[in-house]
């Protein structure tokens, strides 16, 4: 889910950027406010790469397949970190395979990132209802939240971008109702993201428990 | 390893030659240019300008192809959708298909100028080594937070890629995808949800225990012991002979004339 060049106007590509830039600026100043910031470093890069390449599986859903786009994990298992690592994802998304692109970089990380903090805040959640839940179901409640919602609060911003930046002429109403449409449509893409994270995060409990509990 | 972008990186013409600051400033501001346009008129004229400098920068064409493959499926979606739903002025009709002009003159803006970006950006990033591209964004202000997250990010992507590849050859020898069980159209089989889960859930374990070797590594080499001073990555020299800095001077220029000349036509 990336906006490729030439379909924005540049004053919303610069926008964007505008947009991106105190994103972007608050992350690194909660990072930096860390302990030893340059420890979490390699960290972060190398889950950032990890996820780059995880967006990557094909997750069958007969007769097709779809792939994830992992925001909400993201935000969940990196906090702040999530934001630079998604300018970075998108960076190499657009240079590599031109998915995306160099002028809507700053749209795209709005699309994805915000999302990602949304998601990493709403992980958080679970501290506050560990007592009334029990930690493991407070866990699962808000992974499958994290994952959901991010993948449809990206989706929300996608479509309205894109049908009301289209250059020539639907009608309001028609634009609406495409928006809502498509945003519909995107539900049971969220009921698998949010599955997906709540059994990565279930699985990493597991396995490595102190990956979830790092705080970005 | 060799980054695919940095294949031509290393040729010589005068887009390679240009100094590297020059041209990230350059380049950008002519690609945000061709985004600022909304006259059709002026689609042939970025399309020239963006082949002109993708001339001169000696990469083969079959370079461009290969990169404008993928992005190529949005391009048809483009194209498929919007010369039909798009607009009011109806130029050909047969049963349900309808052309309307308005969304054919939309498409043809669209692709122009997605066109004319892609090959800017791929002189941009195919015409610099990878490294000195970053090297170029952290000397014009970029956070070394991110430059730094970026190079180790693209030192280990392709390690990582391999061993997602390993896991999944695993999986498919220990039987993965052989199953003959039918699903219902359009659900996902959450037994097979829950492998991917825990195939990805690996993938991160992995990457996390392979960090924590990195960061010590670093750390021995003395990483993060001098906070405030330049990373020895970015602090190359970074003189080049008085002639190269002024013809790179001269091309900043025109670019950035070119630039305006284009938002000025636009807004007039």
């Amino acid at each position: 889910m990336h906006i490729p060049d030439g379909i924005l106007p540049a004053s919303v590509c610069i926008a964007g950027y505008a947009i991106a830039a105190p994103f972007a600026w608050y992350s690194l100043r909660q990072i930096n406010r860390l302990k030893d910031p340059t420890e979490e470093l390699p960290k972060a890069s190398l889950l950032t790469a990890a996820f780059f390449i995880a967006s990557s599986i094909n997750i069958p859903v007969p007769p097709s397949s779809v792939h994830l786009v992992l925001n909400g994990l993201l935000g969940s298992i990196l906090g702040y970190f999530a934001f630079p690592a998604i300018l970075v994802g998108l960076f190499f998304q657009a240079i590599m395979f031109g998915h995306g692109g160099l002028t809507t970089l700053g749209v795209d990380a709005v699309m994805m990132g915000v999302p990602a903090l949304v998601a990493h805040h709403i992980f958080q959640l679970r501290h506050v209802f560990r007592q009334k839940l029990g930690e493991k179901l407070a866990t699962s409640i808000f992974a499958f939240l994290a994952g959901a919602l991010g993948l449809g609060l990206s989706a929300v911003i996608f479509f309205f971008l894109v049908i009301t930046n289209i250059p020539s002429g639907f009608d309001a109403q028609t634009e609406q109702a495409a928006v809502y449409g498509l945003t519909l449509a995107h539900l049971p893409l969220m009921l698998i993201e949010g599955t997906f994270t709540l059994l990565l995060v279930a699985f990493l409990q597991r396995v490595k428990p102190e990956l979830i509990e790092r705080r970005g | 390893m060799r980054f695919e972008l940095d294949e031509y990186a290393y040729l010589d013409s005068p887009l390679h030659r240009w100094e590297p600051r020059f041209k990230l400033i350059g380049l950008l501001v002519l690609i945000f240019a061709f985004a600022f346009i909304r006259d059709l008129r002026l689609v042939p004229v970025v399309l020239a300008i963006a082949a002109t400098l993708y001339s001169l920068s000696r990469m083969p064409l079959s370079f461009l192809i290969s990169r404008l493959r993928y992005p190529g499926f949005f391009l048809l979606g483009v194209i498929l959708l919007l010369p039909f739903l798009s607009g009011e002025t109806v130029i050909w009709q047969w049963g349900v298909l309808t052309l309307r002009q308005e969304g054919v003159l939309a498409m043809l803006l669209v692709v122009g100028r997605f066109l004319a970006i892609m090959t800017t950006a791929l002189i941009l990033m195919g015409t610099t080594p990878f490294l000195t591209t970053v090297k170029t964004m952290r000397s014009l202000g970029l956070p070394s937070l991110i430059a730094d997250m970026t190079l180790l990010t693209y030192r280990y992507l392709y390690d990582i890629a391999a061993n997602l590849s390993t896991m999944q050859q695993a999986m498919r020898l220990r039987g993965y995808g052989t199953s003959n069980r039918k699903n219902l159209p359009f659900v996902p089989d959450l037994r097979e949800l829950g492998l991917l889960a825990s195939l990805a859930g690996t993938l991160f374990v992995r990457s996390y225990e392979q960090s924590e070797r990195i960061y010590k590594a670093m750390r021995l080499r003395g990483y993060g012991s001098e906070k405030f001073k330049v990373h020895p990555v970015y602090a190359g020299p970074t003189s080049s002979p008085t002639t190269l800095k002024t013809w790179s001077g001269v091309g900043l220029v025109c670019t950035l004339l070119v630039a305006t000349g284009l938002v000025v036509a636009e807004i007039l």
